[in-house]
């Protein structure tokens, strides 16, 4: 199948200081990929430079085969910060903000039962009419991932958004993620630093280190046993 | 309850009012003052009454508050159009910077002879002052707000693929809508201090000179009683507007979303 998203030869520093260098990697489309690395690797800098929010210094990236220049659309990011919602508007509003202004002019009732869709897919259909100040952190990514998906991006770029959550929570959300991606089979790129949520979401987990890919692991079991887990932890150490 | 609690509630500004109103009235009954500097609050509130009646009084503050609110608009037009240019263009932002700091601590009043010069002495001329007072205050408070935007918000307009000005107005105008609100305040009390105080200058150039005037206007009877009726109208005012105009809109944004 002709990959999605294609990194050819991806470089970056920043004040001459190598962030990235020779990152080379296909995704598949509908395909959950999860990078994994240390604090200072550069995760969050390689999904950046997917997402088109910095530039390459060397190499490039494709989505769809047309090269990444700017954010767009396509490609919409979910952060780990809690107060990526806008506090000005209610849960629903929220997610109808980006549809209203969407190039394929919805109607009114389309961006409503738009949103419908997506915030009981999220679980929070009780909860349209709440500020974002009256929810939990848990409940926030949520509309955060409802807001992201109502797009229907052809790719998710997620920064450690369960970063900041509880265990039990943190797992809900996973949960959650996992059967999103049953229906809307978005190809996603999650960044985080835990392993077992990338055991346990991944079909694919790419290892950072120091700036390159240290390994490209299969995931098909989701086996988040403790000797799997010890195993990419050794990939990781130095 | 407690008369301690009484002074904390929301309400309190009205009970020291109260406070006052019985002190000053002790002090005009049975102090040695002058009724002529010291009117008794029975002759204040009959001079109010009368000016109320006559329509006098009202003509004249709606006439100031009319002049304000133009003054006001123009002046946050002004400044959303520079605070917007600074945003675009950081060449932009350092001369609205250097504007700022020549023109922010520049008084009106200041300028006043320079203004007869260009514009006479007309409603005119009062709004150049008012729109002076209310630019570079809000300029400050909306540029502030505009560089407290969070990073994640800016990221979010570029990821839906909006243009700056839509970026501005959907985004960056409600997410700094505390700093608006504060700047709002400002230029709202230096525009109408300035106001008043051009009119006691300007006097009635046109028949209706504005509360500024009225009140000048009684100092020359030596219509004591009519200037304090004046006073207290614009104080009436002033409560009114910080607590009923701002009060519900705060009440209604940045209260309810969390952010105040």
């Amino acid at each position: 199948m002709k990959p999605i998203i294609e990194i050819c030869g991806l470089g970056k520093s920043y004040e001459g200081r190598p962030v990235l260098a020779d990152i080379n990697l296909e995704i598949g489309p509908g395909e959950l990929i999860c990078v994994i690395g240390a604090s200072g690797c550069g995760k969050s800098t390689l999904l950046n430079l997917i997402g088109g929010f910095v530039k390459a210094d060397q190499g490039e990236i494709r989505l769809n085969g047309r090269l990444v220049e700017k954010p767009s659309r396509q490609c919409i990011m979910v952060f780990q910060e809690f107060d990526q919602l806008f506090a000005w508007q209610t849960v629903r509003h929220n997610i109808e903000f980006a549809l209203k202004k969407a190039p394929e002019r919805l109607s009114h009732p389309e961006i409503r039962s738009r949103a419908d869709h997506y915030l009981a897919m999220v679980k929070l259909s009780d909860f349209g009419d709440y500020y974002p100040n009256q929810l939990s952190g848990g409940m926030k990514q949520r509309t955060a991932l409802a807001r992201a998906l109502a797009l229907s991006p052809q790719v998710l770029l997620m920064d450690e958004p369960f970063g900041s959550l509880d265990a039990q929570t943190k797992r809900e959300l996973q949960e959650t993620l996992l059967e999103i991606r049953q229906e809307t089979l978005a190809t996603t790129v999650f960044v985080t630093h835990d392993i077992r949520e990338a055991l346990y979401l991944a079909d694919r987990i790419v290892v950072l280190k120091a700036g390159a890919v240290a390994a490209v692991i299969k995931n098909q079991t989701r086996n988040t046993d403790e000797t799997r887990v010890a195993e990419i932890t050794a990939l990781l150490s130095p | 309850m407690k008369i301690k609690e009484l002074f904390l509630k929301p309400y309190s500004k009205y009970i020291w009012i109260a406070l006052m109103l019985v002190a000053w009235e002790l002090t005009a009954k049975l102090a040695p003052v002058s009724p002529l500097a010291f009117p008794s609050l029975e002759l204040i509130l009959t001079a109010l009454i009368d000016s109320i009646i006559n329509g006098d009084i009202l003509m004249q503050m709606l006439f100031s508050l009319g002049l304000i609110l133009i003054g006001l608009g123009i002046g946050v037009a002004l400044a959303f159009m520079m605070s917007f240019l600074s945003v675009v263009s950081p060449v932009f932002a350092s001369f609205t910077d250097t504007c700022v700091s020549i023109f922010h601590p520049l008084p009106g009043i200041a300028l006043l002879p320079l203004i007869i010069l260009w514009i006479g002495t007309g409603s005119m001329a009062i709004l150049f002052i008012i729109v002076h007072s209310v630019l570079w205050p809000m300029i400050l408070n909306m540029t502030a707000g505009f560089k407290a935007i969070p990073e994640v918000y800016k990221k979010i307009g570029k990821n839906y693929e909006f243009n700056t000005l839509q970026s501005i107005i959907r985004i960056f105008v409600p997410a700094s809508l505390s700093f608006l609100i504060a700047g709002l305040k400002i230029s709202w009390a230096r525009g109408w201090r300035a106001a008043i105080s051009a009119e006691m200058i300007f006097g009635a150039s046109g028949g209706i000179g504005g509360i500024g005037w009225y009140i000048f206007n009684k100092r020359v009877f030596m219509d004591t009683a009519g200037v304090y009726a004046g006073i207290l109208m614009i104080i009436a005012v002033g409560i009114f507007v910080e607590d009923v105009v701002f009060g519900q809109l705060e009440k209604n944004t940045i209260k309810k979303w969390g952010v105040a």
